[in-house]
């Protein structure tokens, strides 16, 4: 058989062989995005959409409700020293292997396995007014602190946050320690033999050698608190008080299923996934390196 | 926390007498303690939820206001209000479902973009790839809309088809990763055998690929099991799975907490036990992620 034949039959079942692919994720993703874009610029009601142009943008970004929404997004990213630097800490710990590691490992990614749903669910009894925060901290003799966290806009995203770090903990933490698990031995002992202490050979030798793993864990926890947040929400707070807990990706929920203007919430989703691009080509430029490294 | 400023100044060791640096064993066996110490705080917080999901879902209203006393009441009571059988039933037809087109997908065109290579293929990946940034927010109006049109939200194939199609982004990155590392030589010699190229995938690619074909099934069934918004729009109310009907449970606000708690129990198990079972599976695909 003749090699180019052999290439015209490869080259066939090639596109053979991808095409389910790429028609299930231009169908169902693709399509769906320039719909949208399309469906931002109009007013829609899931049947009959007015064309409205360009201009359904401006109207939107001097809506001072968006930008309430936007301010919780905003809000929701001062965790993130705390999603990343707790984990650090901890795989800091366990890259230590003291006894059953192993164990405490598994213990600490357990969460990944639990839905947004059932972690809202226990989240909601913890920080509410006759829940454990408040029987905990009756018990410490701080009775009278007692509050009800979700009722106040900012304390109820605050117990959001910490329900978010606390789920993320585990991935983060697992990103970390196979981070230091690629880290040469040698060098941390050569720091040490140059007499460097351990706080010092932390800081100064491991974490910039980590500088990678940490924005990669970075980007992940960035998209996870944008947009992967909506069952937490639903369940623990339901958006609420107020505009309290609404980020931007509950907003699209909002707006186009519970108030019916599907053309204002594809603009809102659209706006989402500006900023989604934005976190990735940061991803893409940190990621690139590292592949010409590899191949 | 090793060093705590309120703790007593240790008894002051004869300087002379204390090696300049301590070895790395020496300083292992020093630091052991308080970092075992430090896992185990760690740790309580990680597991509190789940001892207060086991502690309160086997209470009735009175005994979790006093938070004393155990009883079952919450879970008959869960299986008036929620038809659990047939929502764990759901879930799994769901899941099922979805991760065999994933996988059918993902390994087939995952081998075509690694060892099938023809002209664009690599731009057709990335685009495939690229999905991936696409949130499911910025897509769910039309994608409801579309699904609305044809007819397939009074069954399970809108939700199937949307879990497919967000899942297979990921999944083919993953299979093409794995791909790459068989030898073109291997799949060469079988095609000079005689083989064609499509049974070259079947009968000598897919067996390899068993790990990472594990790998994108547990990823996947986590993800589908613990999903809230597709089932949620994109199912009829009598085919929600699980997690919608204990998120719809939940949203009334007059169901009774310990029955909430029954209710999370049962749904968060299957994926709890898969995890503790396949675990490695999870953390090989976020390290794969990396590109490690």
């Amino acid at each position: 058989m003749s090699a180019s034949r052999l290439t015209r039959r490869r080259r066939r079942a090639g596109v053979l062989l991808s095409l389910p692919a790429v028609v299930l994720v231009a169908a169902l993703l693709g399509v769906p995005i320039v719909q949208a874009i399309y469906y931002s610029m109009t007013s829609w009601n899931g049947l009959t959409s007015t064309w409205i142009g360009p201009s359904t943008y401006s109207t939107a970004l001097t809506d001072p409700i968006f930008w309430r929404v936007i301010e919780n997004n905003a809000l929701l990213l001062l965790c993130i020293p705390f999603a990343l630097g707790i984990p650090l800490a901890i795989a800091a710990l366990l890259n230590e292997h003291v006894r059953g590691w192993r164990f405490f490992r598994s213990v600490y990614f357990l969460p990944t396995a639990v839905s947004w749903v059932v972690v809202g669910m226990v989240a909601l009894q913890f920080f509410a007014a006759s829940g454990s925060l408040n029987r905990l901290l009756a018990d410490v003799g701080f009775g009278s602190s007692a509050t009800d966290v979700l009722a106040g806009s900012h304390s109820a995203l605050v117990a959001l946050a910490i329900t978010f770090v606390w789920s993320m903990l585990g991935t983060n933490t697992i990103i970390f320690l196979t981070g230091m698990a690629t880290l040469d031995p040698t060098l941390i002992e050569a720091a040490r033999v140059d007499g460097l202490g351990r706080g010092q050979i932390f800081f100064r030798v491991t974490l910039p050698l980590l500088t990678r793993f940490i924005q990669f864990a970075f980007v992940i926890t960035v998209i996870s608190a944008f947009s992967a947040l909506f069952s937490l929400i639903f369940v623990m707070t339901g958006g609420g008080p107020g505009l309290g807990t609404t980020t931007l990706e509950f907003f699209v929920y909002q707006t186009g299923f519970a108030q019916g203007q599907f053309g204002t919430g594809a603009l809102y989703g659209i706006i989402l996934f500006v900023i989604m691009i934005f976190v990735g080509l940061v991803q893409l430029r940190l990621i690139r390196p590292a592949d010409e490294e590899g191949s | 926390m090793t060093a705590a400023p309120v703790t007593p100044a240790p008894p002051a060791a004869p300087a002379p007498q204390r090696p300049p640096r301590l070895s790395a064993r020496a300083h292992k066996r020093l630091t052991a303690g308080p970092v075992f110490v430090g896992m185990i705080v760690v740790a309580i917080v990680m597991l509190y939820p789940f001892y207060y999901l086991l502690d309160n879902a086997f209470r009735n209203q009175s005994q979790y206001d006093l938070q004393h006393g155990h009883s079952t009441a919450g879970w008959t009571q869960l299986f008036q209000n929620l038809p659990v059988g047939s929502e764990l039933l759901n879930s799994t037809i769901v899941c099922a479902a979805a991760i065999l087109i994933i996988l059918v997908v993902s390994t087939s065109s995952g081998f075509a973009f690694a060892k099938l290579r023809y002209r664009g293929s690599g731009t057709v990946f990335l685009l495939v790839v690229a999905a991936l940034m696409v949130p499911l927010q910025s897509i769910i109006i039309p994608e409801y809309v579309n699904m609305a049109k044809f007819h397939l939200i009074s069954s399970y194939t809108g939700a199937v088809l949307v879990y497919a199609a967000l899942g297979t982004p990921f999944a083919t990155f993953l299979m093409a990763t794995y791909y790459r590392g068989i030898s073109d030589e291997l799949i060469e010699a079988a095609v000079m055998d005689g083989l064609s190229y499509e049974r070259t995938f079947l009968q000598i690619a897919l067996p390899l690929s068993l790990p990472a074909i594990a790998t994108v099934t547990v990823l996947q069934f986590i993800q589908i099991w613990d999903d809230l918004l597709v089932g949620l729009l994109f199912l009829p109310t009598g085919d929600r799975t699980i997690t919608v009907g204990l998120a719809a449970l939940s949203s009334g606000r007059t169901t009774s907490i310990p029955v909430l708690m029954a209710g999370s129990l049962i749904s968060a198990l299957p994926a709890i036990v898969v995890y503790l079972i396949f675990q490695r599976h999870l953390v090989k695909g976020l390290t794969l992620g990396m590109g490690k």
